[in-house]
């Protein structure tokens, strides 16, 4: 079972409030102890902070800071504050006190799925401290900010203001700025956050990110202006369905119509679905294209959803829902936060699995900064988040160690990162813990492919590097020796010693400089 | 046939004109030296001697391998030029000294170095040789001295800057000859044969016995691999003089090649052999055959070492060691694998190299070619 079908099994059969099952379950959700309920508040705050800005193709300016209030108990506040759009007054209470309040539910690639992550946040530090969130928000042009204090009930999964008050907005602000007093060790989860926040900076290079931390200061200015294009909001592709899923779908077209055919469902509904498709399925999949979805009992709803998974002439799903950061902006990212002497990125076409698409980014950075390393360094992302745990089981690890790098002229130890970047509907992450990517074979082809191309720049690079190293070699080896040369011949011919030593550097810079990358040999 | 030394002057200068030319040209310079490699060597079945090939090598300026070495003959053609002008005769110790400097310079990394225009004399003296070639005139008429090694005794009368020297008359010792005997005058010679001895040791043993009056010889040695005065020395006696020469040397390849340097010239130095071969030397011993023949006891006979073999299998090829009398030993040495020293003959007395092993080679004409 997903945890999605634990959820839903929970809320309808045991009357069990999400708030109180995620209470009960948070080492699911990250929360497990608190170095990694420090890390992961972090995290859930930088992100939705990403969402609320980039989405709206506004430059995000995103302040980090984390401070102690008790040292000896482990008690810290961190707060994050944005540039985003704010968060409308009458919202603010469901989005941080209400368990499954979200605008996030929908098909397009953002950073946390559901938007459950901060309410985690919320309700672990109510549960260790007692505190409150404390939510500053105000929209663009909005003449006031609002100030709110909420903590979570649990049994009713309702939230409960604690305060509110309005401030007038004299300075034109907008954003969110969020608050949370949590139980939290920074000494063991800070280097884990350091690292977030550098490779945040990096995948996010139109963002300005600043950090603060007890004993620590960091500031990665932005690198660009340019946003890539947000995700438009996508339809789901019939072969990502589950019975789950399409129970919802059909409940989300009732609302709205009257009696709907199947065929018009299809239509309607589904990414890539025309008249002619949904005809030629609801005949292979032995259904009357003009059957009201009402009358679907929950046996032919089962069996239509492993239909639709199994057909195999729907069309590839459109990538538009997707929105990867682009070789450009990939390779400003690396450049920015490794400071390699060479980065060459690909962003692939768009592919699927199991009718989800997907879209796979890869970069490669060598020297300059990057340490020399044993095996190449790997710096993983999934839509944008940067995956810092079980890398050793994930997808991209496979792929480079399957890799003979010696056939791009590598040698390790190597000064080598590899960036991966998967965006998709549907990140096929490895278990519960979403810090692994899973080897899906449409997925790993698509690494593959990405990762050969870049390692034949980086081959390609190398390759001239060395030229130039021998030319520069070849050029110091035969220049040492014109003052000798100059001296005996001057010695022998009478004529000035300064005169063949300008000659015979010329026809060095002539032939081995300028001429370069020829053999040794002249003429 | 000595040449001015105006003439020798204007030979090297040519060679760095030539240089200077293209310099000023702005063309790569280079340096166009014979090359003196055994693929380069020559064997004139005729004459007998090996004779330096067509072949020239380019030494360029900017070929990373070759530049060095061009910089090592430009300088040491201008310390030869200078000795010339100035009337100086260096050794070719004294051109290793003279020419050697540091040249700092940066490495790729920018780190400063040193380096030296030669790091030892094996460096200096092989330019020696190419520019010998280059310019066609040997290093002894180029006025280039060496510390010579080789010595001579018998009845043998010289002049040398104006003083008369009576080889005969050298008491226990014996006449050094000088590095370029070429400058010498041999007034006279009374001797039916010329004894070379690879070795120093049996030289003065027989000198001690005073070997070359009994025998009405000259006994010469160049204490191993000679050098090339001894190497004229002997081919003067030879040339000028008829004298027939044998050579005696330890039995080992070692030993038979130092022969065949006597008699053919040296792969390294095969340019010069027109003046230091002499191509009717004779061997006498001690042969690969002789350990049996002279049944040299077992306590005298030494195993052969890998490297022996090694030499003997390549003398084996060499186009002067295929008459049949040396394959034949050549042969028998490979299959025995047995080595002796001149000394072994004392196995049958301290005697019996003087009175008896010698003479009756040469008397029975038991020495091959």
């Amino acid at each position: 079972m997903t945890i999605l079908d634990e959820l839903l099994s929970a809320e309808e059969f045991r009357g069990l409030s999400p708030a109180e099952f995620f209470y009960r379950n948070r080492e699911i959700a990250g929360f497990s102890n608190p170095v990694r309920a420090l890390y992961q508040t972090v995290r859930e705050l930088v992100e939705n902070s990403l969402d609320a800005t980039e989405l709206y193709r506004i430059l995000p300016d995103i302040h980090v800071r984390i401070s102690y209030v008790s040292r000896e108990k482990n008690i810290v506040k961190v707060s994050v504050r944005d540039n985003g759009i704010g968060i409308p007054l009458k919202e603010v209470p469901n989005v941080f006190g209400k368990v499954f309040y979200g605008s996030k539910y929908k098909l397009r690639q953002s950073r946390g799925v559901f938007g459950l992550g901060i309410k985690m946040a919320v309700l672990y530090a109510q549960m260790t401290t007692g505190s409150p969130v404390l939510v500053r928000t105000a929209s663009p042009k909005s003449k006031n900010v609002h100030e709110f204090q909420i903590l979570i009930d649990i049994t009713r999964n309702e939230p409960i203001v604690v305060s509110y008050k309005t401030m007038n907005n004299t300075r034109g602000w907008h954003g969110t700025h969020v608050e949370l007093t949590l139980e939290g060790n920074w000494s063991s989860a800070r280097s884990r956050i350091v690292e977030y926040i550098k490779r945040t900076a990096l995948i996010a290079p139109y963002a300005s990110i600043s950090f603060e931390g007890p004993g620590i200061e960091l500031s990665f200015p932005r690198a660009t202006k340019k946003i890539p294009v947000p995700p438009s909001v996508g339809k789901p592709h019939p072969r990502g369905v589950d019975i789950e899923l399409l129970k919802q779908l059909i409940a989300y077209v009732n609302s709205s119509n009257q009696a709907v055919t199947l065929e018009d469902f299809l239509v309607k509904v589904f990414d890539g679905v025309g008249r002619k498709t949904a005809r030629s399925f609801l005949k292979w999949a032995g259904y009357g294209p003009a059957i009201s979805i009402d009358e679907l009992s929950i046996e032919q709803l089962d069996d239509l959803a492993r239909k639709m998974k199994g057909y195999g002439k729907w069309r590839r799903p459109r990538p538009l829902s997707l929105s990867p950061l682009g070789e450009e902006l990939l390779v400003k990212g690396v450049r920015k936060i490794l400071k390699p002497e060479f980065v060459t990125a690909i962003t692939r076409k768009p592919s699927s699995y199991g009718g989800y698409p997907f879209v796979v980014e890869v970069a490669i950075a060598w020297g300059g900064d990057i340490p020399s390393v044993d095996r190449p360094l790997l710096l993983r992302f999934a839509n944008k988040i940067p995956l810092l745990y079980d890398e050793g089981v994930d997808v991209s690890r496979k792929v480079i160690d399957g890799i003979d790098w010696s056939v791009y002229k590598i040698k390790f130890p190597a000064p080598l990162a590899i960036i991966t970047h998967l965006c998709s509907t549907k990140i096929p992450f490895k278990g519960v813990g979403k810090e692994a990517i899973a080897d899906v074979p449409e997925v790993e082809r698509e690494l593959e492919i990405a990762l050969r191309e870049t390692a034949r720049r980086l081959k390609r690079h190398i390759s001239r590097i060395e030229r130039q190293y021998e030319v520069k070699l070849r050029y110091i080896t035969i220049n040492k020796y014109i003052g000798e040369i100059a001296r005996a011949l001057s010695v022998i011919t009478g004529k000035e010693s300064k005169v063949f030593e300008k000659k015979l550097s010329e026809i060095v810079e002539q032939k081995v400089l300028k001429g370069g990358g020829r053999g040794n040999e002249s003429l | 046939m000595s040449l001015s030394d105006k003439e020798i002057i204007k030979r090297l200068e040519a060679l760095a004109a030539k240089v200077a030319a293209q310099v000023m040209r702005g063309r790569p310079p280079y340096i166009e030296i014979p090359v003196r490699s055994f693929s380069n060597t020559i064997w004139d079945e005729k004459r007998k001697i090996l004779r330096l090939g067509p072949a020239k090598a380019r030494r360029e300026f900017l070929d990373s391998k070759e530049v060095k070495k061009f910089m090592q003959t430009l300088l040491m053609l201008s310390l030869i030029v200078t000795a010339r002008r100035e009337g100086d005769y260096p050794t070719i110790r004294d051109l290793y000294y003279m020419g050697k400097h540091t040249i700092t310079y940066r490495d790729i990394n920018g780190r400063p170095r040193k380096e030296e225009t030669w790091n030892e004399q094996r460096e200096s003296n092989s330019i020696i040789e190419d520019i010998e070639v280059a310019v066609g005139i040997l290093r002894e008429d180029m006025g280039i001295m060496h510390d010579a090694k080789g010595k001579m005794v018998g009845n043998v009368i010289i002049r040398s800057k104006g003083h008369i020297i009576d080889c005969s008359k050298m008491g226990i010792g014996a006449y050094a000859i000088p590095p370029n005997p070429d400058r010498l005058e041999i007034i006279k010679v009374e001797a039916d044969y010329v004894l070379v001895i690879e070795k120093d040791a049996i030289f003065e043993r027989l000198n001690q016995e005073e070997f070359w009056k009994r025998e009405n010889c000259v006994l010469i040695t160049g204490k191993g691999q000679p050098d090339r005065a001894t190497r004229r020395m002997v081919r003067r006696l030879w040339e000028e003089f008829g004298l027939p020469i044998y050579v005696l040397t330890d039995a080992d390849p070692y030993g038979w090649y130092i022969y065949s340097v006597y008699r053919s010239g040296s792969i390294s130095l095969s340019y010069e052999s027109e003046k230091l071969a002499c191509p009717e030397v004779r061997f006498i011993g001690v042969a690969a055959s002789d350990i049996e023949a002279y049944k040299i006891p077992k306590n005298y006979v030494i195993i052969a070492t890998d490297r022996d073999l090694k030499r003997a299998n390549e003398m084996m090829k060499y186009p002067w060691f295929q008459s049949e009398a040396w394959q034949h030993e050549l042969k028998l040495f490979l299959k025995r694998k047995e080595k002796v020293e001149i000394e072994a003959l004392s196995g049958h007395g301290f005697k019996f190299l003087s009175n008896v092993y010698i003479p009756e080679k040469i008397e029975k004409r038991l020495w091959i070619i």
